[in-house]
């Protein structure tokens, strides 16, 4: 074998080493590993009943962003000050953008303002805006509010009084439903009398000093999902209730209210992509991770359906979003 | 010579003792500096009615201690919609997640090896509930633990609910007054290790307690509501005015069977179920429903999270509960019937 030649069998077997190195070790190309990023959600109830649909938005934005989303629920619903707390807890801690659906939004923005800590933080389900929110994602409440109202004007006559019902419409998004609604009925003339759960109201005692005494005909709008579902369980339970209410009508849907809308218990739900909700929120919390992220604020379309529609394909997906 | 030898066998026991206070005392640094933990649970069907009656309680739980201990809680939660392989898959992510405990309600309990391996590989304790695993399975590791209720006392409960019943008045089960009390099952899944134990107490202690039965037939609904509804129209069709008593392995499969009866308007027939869920209780309180058994769901899900806690911040176990075996727990029971 000439020198030439052993000199190509020493080149070809170094490539060959070469080779091999290069695809079976990390010595020469060093795989990247994927960066997870630690996200924190903090809602604004003690449980996830009504965020069905916004977890598994937010898990396919976790998959496919690579995200480790934490799901944090309160110790007790619409506490601002155990929100904040929270808050403030995951902005210290290892997480690096924070989604939120405030409970009170001024004291969200007051804390923002004063906190050292720079994280992004996603506000979801609320139009809110300031300093330090990175970006919003909700539905146009005042909309939705108006939608649910017109809803009710298609099926009761004027004369028929409307009950509002509301945890507190300090809480969320409420007072924006509640404008919304108030500008139809007032509109239409329409007699609205708005009860508070936050200053002792019972949703159960309403309704029966409206249907005993004088056995008169109400509607009622609830204007928040929990009060829905809890007005709906008591019209469910009683026959006579619900000869006297016209109607109930309300913002949100969990599989629970679906089947009440469906039997006829619920009048109209108002409502807005959830799932979409959940999905940009965690997206742009990792925006704002990898880049900063512009400052923006997202608004999603608000629906109105009643039992008719729900099986109607262009509701269907979102009502019933497949995992 | 003596002297250098000496010298060095104490040098030696000395960096010894060092190095062996040394990490016991970084081990000890590291438990009283660990602020926060991470627990994985995977449930088997998220909208089985007790399993999701269970997760609750199991937050709840997570929610208190993090408020008395301060120690920040992480508790995820995830539905493997009775698949294994969605599970395996969910069990992996929780330890590539860093999970310091897992709990595991398994979707197919003889197939416990898979997520066994990949814990003993990561060295992450796991707690399995409500679905036992095979003994084989649980003797791999002195890190697995098992937490759920004793089925044969739940049977026995439930036997003595319609004993009692009959005993005070026998037209209450015996609708016809034949003197025979025909009844139909409703079953749990087959590979549960619950079904067939509470399905052979429950009938043993009501024959036992002088209760004349007599089987009509029965059928697996997996714990479902709907196949237990679909079953008992199909047996109501089949069998008209015969059947008495509907003896349940849960409380879902005894509401299906309520939806059957009162969709074909039948009347007087007494059925029992397991579980005592909060939908089983107000069908109790409405009178469809005899009675149930319910397990102490705080106590449930409190020694499910103890357990997890103490594995994640590498406490002994022993401490908080009294476990049989080292490793099995479970909870007490009671039935529970309309008040009178």
């Amino acid at each position: 074998m000439s020198r030439q030649e052993k000199l190509l069998w020493l080149l070809a077997a170094g490539i060959l080493i070469l080779l091999f190195l290069m695809s079976s070790t990390d010595w020469i190309i060093k795989e990247r590993k994927p960066e997870v990023y630690p996200i924190s959600v903090i809602i604004d109830d003690s449980k996830d009943d009504y965020y069905q649909n916004f977890r598994k938005g937010m898990e396919q934005a976790a998959i496919e962003a690579n995200a480790d989303v934490r799901f944090i629920t309160l110790y007790e619903r619409n506490s601002s000050e155990q929100q904040i707390e929270l808050l403030l807890r995951e902005m210290d801690d290892d997480a690096r953008a924070v989604i939120l659906v405030p409970v009170d939004q001024k004291a969200v923005l007051k804390v923002l303002d004063g906190t050292r800590i720079m994280k992004p933080v996603i506000v979801a389900d609320s139009g809110l805006g300031g300093t330090g929110i990175a970006s919003s994602i909700g539905a146009d409440e005042y909309e939705e509010g108006r939608k649910i109202a017109e809803g009710l004007c298609s099926h009761t006559g004027q004369n028929t009084p409307v009950y509002l019902f509301s945890e507190g419409l300090a809480y969320g998004d409420n007072s924006r439903i509640y404008d919304g609604v108030m500008s139809v009925l007032s509109e239409k003339g329409y007699a609205a009398s708005l009860y508070e759960k936050k200053s002792g109201s019972s949703y159960r005692e309403i309704i029966e000093s409206a249907v005993y005494p004088g056995s008169a005909a109400a509607a009622i709008i609830a204007l928040d999902t929990a009060s829905l579902a809890e007005t709906a369980g008591i019209l469910e339970e009683s026959d006579v209730y619900r000869r006297y209410i016209r109607g109930l009508y309300g913002p949100g849907f969990t599989i629970g209210l679906l089947n009440d809308l469906d039997r006829g218990v619920i009048t109209g739900i108002g409502m807005t992509d959830e799932y979409n909700v959940g999905y940009l929120s965690v997206m742009k919390a990792v925006e704002a991770i990898e880049t900063g992220g512009q400052r923006d604020s997202i608004t999603l379309d608000s629906f109105y359906i009643e039992r008719s529609q729900i099986r109607d394909p262009e509701y269907e997906m979102m009502l019933y979003p497949i995992d | 010579m003596k002297n250098i030898f000496l010298k060095r066998g104490t040098a030696i026991i000395l960096a010894g003792i060092m190095s062996a206070t040394g990490i016991a005392g970084c081990s000890r640094q590291q438990e009283t500096q660990k602020k926060s933990i991470r627990i994985g649970v995977g449930l088997y069907r998220g909208d089985d009615t007790f399993i999701s009656t269970l997760r609750s309680a199991l937050e709840e739980k997570a929610k208190e201690y993090e408020r008395e201990t301060g120690i920040k809680v992480t508790m995820d939660i995830v539905d493997a919609k009775e698949n294994q392989s969605t599970q395996n898959n969910q069990v992996e992510r929780f330890i590539s997640l860093g999970c310091d405990c897992l709990c595991v309600n398994l979707v197919d309990r003889s197939a416990a090896s898979n997520i066994i391996d990949k814990a003993i590989n990561s060295s992450v304790p796991v707690v399995f509930f409500n679905r036992e695993p095979v003994e084989e399975d649980m003797s791999r590791w002195e890190n697995l633990y098992y937490v759920g209720e004793d089925a044969k006392e739940s049977a026995i409960l439930q036997g003595n609910i319609v004993v009692d019943a009959y005993k005070d008045n026998p037209q209450s089960v015996d609708y016809n007054g034949d003197g025979v009390v025909r009844y139909v099952l409703l079953e749990g899944e087959s590979s549960h290790q619950d079904s067939l134990i509470r399905t052979e107490w429950s009938v043993k202690t009501i024959k036992k307690g002088g209760v004349p039965l007599e089987k009509i037939t029965g059928g697996i609904a997996n714990w479902d509501r709907s196949q237990a509804s679909a079953l008992m129209e199909q047996w109501l069709n089949q069998y008209p005015d015969q059947i008495e008593l509907v003896i349940c392995n849960n409380d879902d499969m005894a509401l299906g069977a309520i939806d059957a009866i009162k969709r074909l308007k039948v009347h007087g027939i007494q059925l029992v179920g397991i579980d005592g869920t909060p939908v089983g209780k107000d069908a109790i309180r409405e009178g469809s429903l005899l009675g149930s058994v319910e397990a102490d769901m705080d106590d449930y899900a409190g020694a499910i999270f103890s357990i997890a806690a103490a594995k994640a911040l590498g406490q002994p176990v022993d401490e908080t509960l009294k476990l049989t075996d080292g490793k099995y727990y479970n909870a007490p029971q009671m039935p529970i019937i309309k008040e009178k």
